[in-house]
Formats: structure tokens, C-alpha cells, sequence
């Protein structure tokens, strides 16, 4: 069973007079083990779809499913969910970590003496184990997020929705919080996840759903998604220099030699004339142009734009 | 529903521990409120006075006036400050759905300020000598009174989900509970007296007033009322509490917006 699915979702909000279309019709679909990353500018929805998802926002119209159960009907749907939110403390600032856990797994409908067990092996787990006792209020940002993300699992949920989970975090904390995310992937928790920093996306996620007000424009597998952006170039480095013979031959074949290295934007098979063409010049490297995210991401807000 | 009652009960007494000055300021502020009443300084009694002169009536009055008070205001209060730090929609995430949580917080709450109140009353009868002797039976409209109090409390919670920033609003409430509290309506006649008693926590202090100024026996039939009135409340409250969950649901209100 699919461990969320959203059809069609839809959110207007009213302000001053007006009413914002913060969610016009997106369907998602996550299977266990899945990262989804969703990307998308500013106000481009994430929150809203996010909260719909956790049940905090009503949709004007689609379905979310979690675990088969809907939220918005049925509340021990939301037993099978853990979220962090975005640009909130999540926890109580003046218990400790451990006193979180317990707190928080008794009101997702564990027992405390559970909560309590399952919260020290998630301390020990996020490497938490030596603050267990110090005021959450005292710990670095990072802690505070790695232990918001504790707390959001100690139900041991099949979703976990993070929004924003690096936003405001330091270059270091930033790459724990991702290195903790990438491990709960590995375990295969289904996590999904919005994020400004799409060189995260790119590293963590399997397939990604970009947004941009209120639609999704593009959801593919991430490798898929980055194939299909990235140009069919190549380009060759060699060591030395391209003598004036070589540069005529290399034009013959469409490739165009630039100082120390060969840029190449024929067909795939026409790459070994280009290299048939260099011998003997040692090569350095030869690399299929790939885009990354944000290439992607920039070419189809573009694209948006435009249109 | 009790183990939310026992996580709650824990969270209350572990936030308290964590601000130590901020408890004993509490802890002072009640044992010199009760010490001056205990040595007959009337006035700080203020207007619960008139539940009756005798050192007991004033202890009873007092206690009601705080407890009313803490009930009225402190779920919005709470729901105020977690909406701006930013733990209230985590609350929300809870199967059981906020209004069981909040209603658990409530009778925590209750009981640690019970147990704070009573510790010290106790202890104020050691060190003085001095006995309070009220009939067990003042109990039983004080009960009635405090239901009537949470209901006004979840209606004034509804309030704060949806309007956020009514902090102004809650200290005028001090106003009108007073004049529920204190308006003697159970010797008014006719339509006012019955217009008064369908207001909420007028009959239960209306009966605390006859057991205590007044002297009267305990009327089972005026406490089922008072009962009934502060049952009927508290099902209200939590009723308007669940439709301004829906509301902000709606609009997108919990958290930052
Ligand atoms: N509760 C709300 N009331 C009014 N407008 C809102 C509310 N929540 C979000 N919006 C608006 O909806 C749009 C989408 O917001 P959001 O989902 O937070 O975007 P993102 O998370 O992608 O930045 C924005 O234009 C935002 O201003
Ligand atoms: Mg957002």
C-alpha cells in the first residue's frame, strides 16, 4: 500500500478581499521507502500542501490518504505520520530532550513506559545521548532539529514529512540534519521532504515534485528527471596542446576545441572519431554534460514564466 | 484519557521545576495571601468577602476566586504562547485531537494548584494553630463552579486559536467574572433570578454564598442544578472549542499565519 497519496488537493485562502490560490490540484503518491523531495520558490505552496497532508490545513477539495486512513476523517490516521514543521520550535524548549520524547510519543498514543524506550534508542541513535538531560533550550540549533526529527519518529510512523528541515541551520548542521535524513532513507523510512537547498534534493531524494504556484510542473524520478535536463554533450580533456591539423579535423566532426579541452555535441556514437581524432594526446577525462537540480529547477521555473 | 492526564500531570510539575524562582515567587505570594487571612487581615479577600466574615468563608472565597480565574484563562494563555513558539501544531498532531489534550492539561493543571494550595493551607494550620473547620459539603458547588469555569475557559481558547492576540480581552474577564461570582442573583425573584442562574457559575456560588454568609443546609437539588449548569457549560465550551479547531483548520490559522 502506498504510504501517502494526495489527489487533486486545492487551497484558496481568503486575504485583504482577495483570496490567494496557494494549491491549485496536486496529487502526489509516496511508497514506503520513497524520499520525495519537493521543491518549489517562495509561496509556492510547500507549506500548504505539507499541512494538508498532516491534517493542520483543510483542503477545499482532493483527498490525502496516509496509510490508506484520512486524516481529516479519521485522527488515529495521523498515528502513522510524524512531521517537523517549518520555522517552528516543535519542542518544548524547556523540557529535555528525553522529557520531549516521552511527551510527545504518550500523545501519539504510546504508553509512557514505550515512549521512554523508544525515545533513548532514538537519543542514542541521533548521537543525543549526552544531552538527554540538559534543557532542550541550551543545545545548538542542529541538536534542537535532529531531536525535533526524533520526536516526529518516536511513534515509529510510516510518513515523515519534513518542511524545511535545513532552513536557518548552519553549514554544519545543515550537513548533519542531511546526513541524518540520508541514514532514516537508508533504513528506509518514506520521507517527504521541502527544501530550498536543492543540492539536497539532489543527494537524497529518489524522485522530486517541483511546484511552483500552486502546480506541480515537473515529478519524475530524480536520475530520470536529471537525464532528461542534462545536454547531450561531452566534453574531453586532454593534456597539451591541439595542434592546427587536429582542430580542422575535430571541427570536420562537430566537435569545437577549445584551449586544453574538446567540447562535443554530435551524436553519442560520433564520440569515438572525436577521441579516434586525439590520439595520441593523453586524456584527462572525458564526461557526459549532467545536469543537476538546479539547472533543472531554474530551466522549468523559466519555462513557467515564459509560458 | 488518564494517560494523557498522567503525561500532562508530569509536563506540569517538570515546567514548573525549571523555572525554581518562578515557583517559589508562587509558593510566597499564596502562603502570605493565606497567612494574612489566617491573621485577619480581611481586605485581601477583596470582593470574595462576602462569602461570609469567618476565617474559613474567606479561605473558601479566595480559593474560588483564583482557581475560576485559572481556569478561565489558562488554556488561552497557553494556546497563545504555543502558537508563537511554535509547539501547537505538534499538539495538533495527536491522535486524540486537541481538545482531549487540552482538556487532560486542564485537570493536571488542576491538581498540581490543588496540591500547591492545600500543602500550604495544611502547613499554615501547623504553624498558626488555627483550624479551619468548613463542612466537607462547600466542596461540591466549589466542583460545579470550576466546570462552569473550564467551559468559559474552552469558549475563550476557541477565541484565541482564532484571533491569536486577545490578551487585552482576557484581562477584562476579570470584570465579568467578578459580577458572575459576586451578583447575589439566588435572592433576586422572577425573571431576573432565573436569567442570572442560566449564566454560567452563578448557582454553584449562589450556594456556596447560602452554605458559608448565610449559614443554610446543603440543598441537593440546588447543587444537581449547579451540576447541571457547570456540566452543561463545560460540554458547550468544548463544543465551540471543536468548531474554532474546524474554523482554523479552514483558514490555515494554526502556527504562523
Ligand atoms: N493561512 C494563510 N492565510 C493566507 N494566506 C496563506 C496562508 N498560508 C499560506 N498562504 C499563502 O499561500 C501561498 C503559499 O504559501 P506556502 O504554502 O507557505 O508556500 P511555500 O511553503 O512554498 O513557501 C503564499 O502566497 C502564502 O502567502
Ligand atoms: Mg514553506
Amino acid at each position: 500500500m502506498s504510504v501517502l497519496v494526495c489527489e487533486n488537493l486545492q487551497k484558496s485562502f481568503p486575504s485583504r478581499g482577495r483570496s490567494t490560490r496557494a494549491v491549485q490540484g496536486v496529487s502526489l503518491r509516496v511508497e514506503p521507502g520513497e524520499v520525495l523531495a519537493f521543491l518549489g520558490p517562495n509561496g509556492a505552496g510547500k507549506t500548504t500542501t505539507i499541512k494538508m497532508i498532516a491534517g493542520l490545513v483543510r483542503p477545499d477539495a482532493g483527498t490525502v490518504r496516509v496509510a490508506g486512513r484520512d486524516p481529516h476523517r479519521d485522527p488515529w490516521a495521523l498515528r502513522q505520520l510524524g512531521a517537523v514543521l517549518e520555522g517552528n520550535r516543535n519542542v518544548y524548549w524547556r523540557l529535555t530532550p528525553l522529557e520531549n520524547l516521552e511527551y510527545f510519543g504518550v500523545l501519539r498514543g504510546l504508553s509512557a513506559a514505550e515512549a521512554r524506550h523508544r525515545g533513548r534508542a532514538l537519543l542514542e541513535r541521533f548521537d543525543l545521548t549526552d544531552k538527554q538531560n540538559a534543557l532542550t533550550q541550551q543545545l545548538s540549533r542542529g541538536m534542537q532539529q535532529k531531536l525535533a526529527i526524533a520526536v516526529s519518529l518516536v511513534h515509529e510512523p510510516s510518513l515523515l514529512l519534513l518542511d524545511e528541515p535545513t532552513l536557518g541551520l548552519d553549514v554544519e548542521a545543515a550537513e548533519t540534519v542531511k546526513q541524518l535524513i540520508h541514514e532514516l532513507a537508508e533504513d528506509g523510512q518514506a520521507i517527504v521532504f521541502t527544501t530550498h537547498h536543492l543540492d539536497v534534493a539532489q543527494q537524497l531524494s529518489h524522485r522530486v515534485a517541483i511546484i511552483r504556484e500552486g502546480r506541480i510542473v515537473a515529478e519524475d524520478h530524480t536520475d530520470a528527471l536529471l537525464v532528461r535536463f542534462s545536454g547531450e554533450q561531452y566534453e574531453i580533456e586532454v593534456v597539451g596542446k591541439i595542434d592546427a591539423a587536429r582542430r580542422e579535423r575535430l571541427r570536420a566532426l562537430g566537435a569545437e576545441p577549445l584551449d586544453g579541452r574538446v567540447v562535443y555535441l554530435g551524436a553519442p556514437e560520433g564520440l569515438w572519431d572525436v577521441l579516434e581524432a586525439l590520439r595520441p594526446l593523453p586524456i584527462l577525462r572525458v564526461e557526459k554534460d549532467r545536469a543537476d537540480l538546479t539547472e533543472v529547477f531554474l530551466k522549468l521555473i523559466r519555462e513557467e514564466e515564459r509560458a | 484519557m488518564l494517560r494523557l492526564i498522567g503525561i500532562e500531570f508530569k509536563r506540569g510539575l517538570l515546567m514548573l521545576r525549571r523555572y525554581p524562582m518562578e515557583m517559589v515567587g508562587q509558593l510566597i505570594v499564596i502562603t502570605m495571601i493565606f497567612y494574612g487571612l489566617f491573621l485577619g487581615a480581611r481586605y485581601i479577600a477583596g470582593p470574595t468577602a462576602q462569602f461570609g466574615e469567618r476565617l474559613d468563608a474567606l479561605v473558601v472565597g479566595y480559593v474560588l476566586w483564583t482557581f475560576a480565574l485559572f481556569a478561565i484563562g489558562d488554556l488561552s494563555w497557553g494556546l497563545m504562547d504555543e502558537a508563537r513558539t511554535g509547539t501547537l501544531e505538534q499538539v495538533f498532531l495527536s491522535p486524540y485531537g486537541p481538545s482531549r489534550v487540552y482538556l487532560a492539561r486542564n485537570v493536571a493543571g488542576l491538581l498540581v494548584t490543588l496540591a500547591l494550595n492545600l500543602g500550604i493551607l495544611l502547613l499554615i494550620q501547623l504553624l498558626t494553630g488555627v483550624r479551619l473547620d468548613f463542612s466537607p459539603a462547600v466542596l461540591a458547588p466549589l466542583g460545579a463552579v470550576l466546570l462552569g469555569a473550564y467551559g468559559i475557559g474552552f469558549m475563550l481558547g476557541a477565541l484565541a486559536l482564532l484571533f491569536k492576540r486577545i490578551q487585552a480581552f482576557l484581562n477584562l474577564f476579570q470584570f465579568v467574572l467578578m459580577f458572575l461570582i459576586m451578583t447575589p442573583f439566588e435572592q433576586f425573584s422572577g425573571t431576573a433570578r432565573l436569567a442570572g442562574e442560566l449564566l454560567p457559575m452563578t448557582i454553584g456560588a449562589g450556594q456556596l454564598r447560602a452554605l458559608m454568609a448565610r449559614g443554610e443546609a446543603f440543598d441537593p437539588v440546588v447543587f444537581g442544578l449547579a451540576l447541571a449548569s457547570g456540566l452543561a457549560y463545560l460540554i458547550v465550551g468544548l463544543w465551540v472549542f471543536d468548531c474554532a479547531v474546524r474554523a482554523a483548520k479552514e483558514r490555515g490559522l494554526l502556527g504562523g499565519y
